[in-house]
């Protein structure tokens, strides 16, 4: 899990996706780091990738409260040079306008739909544009560099979104793409701990913001190369509940189907997810072991 | 004191050998900066980076501490690297540990690269004609590269050693070292002789900092886009007549103007600076009853695979070779080794038996080393023969003397006959007259 197959290509030419956080809910409450600031430190970052290696590629996806699409791509971004005056280096001008538009977007979407209290971004959504993207650059040919996916989140995890995230994770794990995670936010997100545990990528979550640059350049900057001889921040604990799938809240403790795995944080009489009806629980609930092991009766 | 040496003959060392004012003023140039940046091994890139934003000393502990115990050999190396480049400069404060500090004018051109992001070195010109698109171009580059190429070795009357190392070089290490040679030439003579490449347009005694300058600003143009011709320097301008013969750009004149595109072979140049990045696809396929089956239709891979190989018949995509002993006895004759042809056809190896192990055969690999070393069975050492001596005695003196000066290589004490080496003979002679 931890090794990443050696391919044709030479082994620290990276690929970058970062998703990036644009929720206006968390921005707007987030008092020690505006986004303003927060783009500032991103967009050096992204510099500072594409000045390591020729070869390197970078990918930003935005992923806002309602949609997410793709906000930058340096390989199609070679061709085009500055901004109309000629100033401005293109990776500003092609970035920051596509931004402007997504947000604009995303606040239309928000206003269309009916009032929902959904304050989290749309990490699932991210993480699936970006593996896509990934398994196309795979499919190209022999000849890729090493993909890597960087969340960068501030919004707390949104637990409805539970089954979705988890799938990506699973299939980063599968095709061997590490999710790294840097998390703004104010609490731990048991979503990114547990992607990049699961994918064998870097959680960090910085103590002092303004230095937020240098966390980026220090930890994630590093190549799937050099990461087997670098020290890298190993995770202190990592958050494993999961959400129900009934009423999507995260639990300690819960009841699974033995068919389909799905988790409910109460009995039912059948499966929401495959069907499968479940006998009567056991009166005695006491025990923990009784809470997961409640056999489907077909 | 550098504790380890970097073995690798490349650019770099051309680079990192120049004399510190001249390093100093290359990195005026931003773009040098960044090329030589993307040069480095991988960690001591990230040491870079990662101290770009310090203003004062980082101590070389610091810095070791951040790398795993097995890769202290690669911190080395890092470290050594940067202070041969002066882009760390070595500093020690009174505990006598060392500090190292980035070279001023390197940093602030790279805090400005990151912060205001990557721009072109000069404009394209509008669209003044019809360009050649970008498959034209890569056409035009490679014709115009295996053409001298594969010429080189022609005009030569036997290929050397040195010779089929460079003709087993992929494109990009070739060019540099052509580009090498390019520039030492040019500070003592100004005239190169390569194959049919006659690069006499430098003039003498040009600044090798200068030529590397512009070289590596080359790199970053846009590919396939025209740059016009004025605006570059007298200089410049010279070295660019004898880069288009290699195929790094293509000029164009128009009726008032004339401009250049630059070429793939340019915009690769400073990516071929990494040892890391052998991104060429092989196209050799070898198969355990000594075929040799090549998908290639260049002129100058056949070339190449003759060398060694009996070439059989050539299709449009495909040639088909065996290799043979006498194939091999006349490699072996121009002085090419078994090792340098085995290296070939596993560097060459098609995509298809390049992800086997081994991708060469090991029975075909065995008997390569195996002509070899048969070869090298019979050793010829120059020698004289004696025989008729007048008495036991004198033969067996003879004998003994030969044996004190380590030139006695055969005896026979019945027919009293000996063999001596030729370097000998003379003293032997002496020798022999004194006995009588």
């Amino acid at each position: 899990m931890t090794s990443v197959p050696s391919k044709l290509y030479s082994d620290d030419v990276s690929l970058v996706v970062v998703l990036l956080d644009t929720n206006p809910f968390f921005w707007t409450a987030s008092s020690s780091l505006s986004f303003s600031q927060f783009l500032s430190h991103v967009l050096a970052f992204v510099n500072s990738i594409l000045l390591l290696n020729q070869l390197n590629q970078v990918v930003v996806i935005a992923s806002g409260y309602n949609t997410c699409d793709y906000i930058y791509d340096s390989s199609s971004d070679a061709s085009q040079l500055g901004s109309e005056d000629g100033r401005m280096p293109s990776l500003y001008s092609n970035l920051l306008q596509k931004l402007e538009e997504f947000m604009i977007k995303d606040e239309k979407l928000g206003k269309e739909q009916s009032q929902r209290a959904i304050k989290s971004s749309l990490l699932s959504g991210a993480l699936s544009m970006a593996l896509c993207y990934i398994q196309r650059v795979f499919r190209s040919g022999p000849l890729h560099p090493q993909p890597r996916i960087l969340c960068l989140q501030g919004s707390p995890d949104g637990p409805e979104q539970y089954v979705a995230v988890m799938n990506s994770i699973f299939s980063a794990q599968r095709s061997m793409v590490p999710i790294d995670s840097c998390y703004v936010g104010a609490h731990n997100s048991a979503f990114l701990q547990q992607a990049s545990y699961i994918t064998a990528g870097v959680y960090v979550k910085p103590q002092h913001l303004d230095g937020l640059f240098q966390y980026l350049t220090t930890v994630f900057a590093t190549d799937l190369h050099s990461r087997s001889f670098i020290q890298l921040p190993r995770p202190a604990g990592v958050d494993f509940r999961a959400s129900c799938f009934c009423h999507k809240t995260t639990i300690d403790m819960g009841y699974i189907c033995s068919v389909c795995l799905s988790i409910f944080c109460n009995h039912h009489k059948k499966c929401s997810t495959c069907g499968s009806v479940f006998g009567q629980a056991q009166s005695d609930t006491s025990s923990t072991s009784d809470l997961k092991r409640k056999a489907p009766e077909t | 004191m550098p504790q380890v040496r970097i073995i690798a003959k490349n650019f770099m060392d051309m680079v990192a050998s120049l004399p510190a004012m001249k390093l100093d003023r290359l990195y005026q140039n931003a773009f040098i900066c960044e090329a030589i940046l993307r040069s480095l091994p991988p960690l001591a890139k990230k040491y870079v980076v990662q101290i770009l934003f310090f203003d004062g000393p980082v101590s070389g502990k610091l810095l070791e501490q951040w790398v795993l115990a097995d890769g202290v050999t690669k911190h080395r190396v890092a470290i050594d690297r940067l202070i041969q480049l002066r882009i760390f400069i070595e500093v020690s404060d009174k505990k006598r540990e060392s500090s190292y500090k980035l070279n001023q004018t390197f940093q602030a051109n790279l805090r400005k690269h990151l912060t205001n992001g990557g721009v072109l070195p000069r404009e394209t010109m509008a669209a003044v004609v019809k360009l050649p698109n970008l498959e034209e171009l890569d056409t035009y580059a490679l014709e115009q590269w295996e053409v001298g190429t594969s010429s080189m070795d022609r005009d030569a009357p036997r290929l050397t050693e040195g010779g089929f190392q460079f003709l087993l070089m992929d494109t990009n290490a070739q060019l540099w070292y052509i580009i090498r040679e390019y520039i030492t030439n040019s500070e003592i003579s100004g005239f190169l002789q390569l194959g049919i490449y006659s690069l006499s347009h430098i003039e003498r005694g040009t600044d090798p900092a200068d030529l590397i300058s512009f070289l590596l600003e080359l790199s970053f143009h846009v590919t396939g886009e025209a740059y016009n011709i004025n605006t570059l320097t007298e200089i410049q301008r010279n070295t660019i007549k004898d880069l288009a013969e290699l195929g790094l750009v293509k000029l164009q004149q128009g009726r008032k103007e004339s401009w250049f595109i630059p070429t793939k072979l340019a915009t690769n140049l400073s990516v071929s600076l990494t040892d890391s990045s052998s991104r060429k696809q092989g196209y050799v396929v070898v198969e355990t009853n000594f075929r040799l089956y090549a998908y290639s239709s260049s002129k100058l891979h056949c070339e190449i695979l003759r060398l060694f190989s009996k070439i059989e018949y050539q299709l449009p995509n495909l040639i088909v070779g065996a290799i043979t002993k006498e194939s091999l006895y006349t490699a072996f004759e121009n002085g090419i080794t078994s090792d340098q042809i085995i290296s070939f056809l596993q560097q060459n190896a098609h995509p298809r038996v390049a992800e086997r192990l081994p991708s060469v055969p090991e029975n075909v690999t065995d008997q390569i080393r195996l002509w070899e070393a048969d070869l090298n069975r019979v050793e010829i050492t120059p020698s004289h023969f004696y025989d008729e001596f007048p008495s036991r005695d004198t033969f067996e003196a003879a004998c003994d003397f030969a044996r004190e000066w380590n030139g006695l290589l055969w005896e026979d004490s019945k027919k009293m006959r000996v063999v001596v080496k030729a370097e000998i003979h003379m003293n032997m002679r002496e020798f022999l007259r004194g006995q009588k």
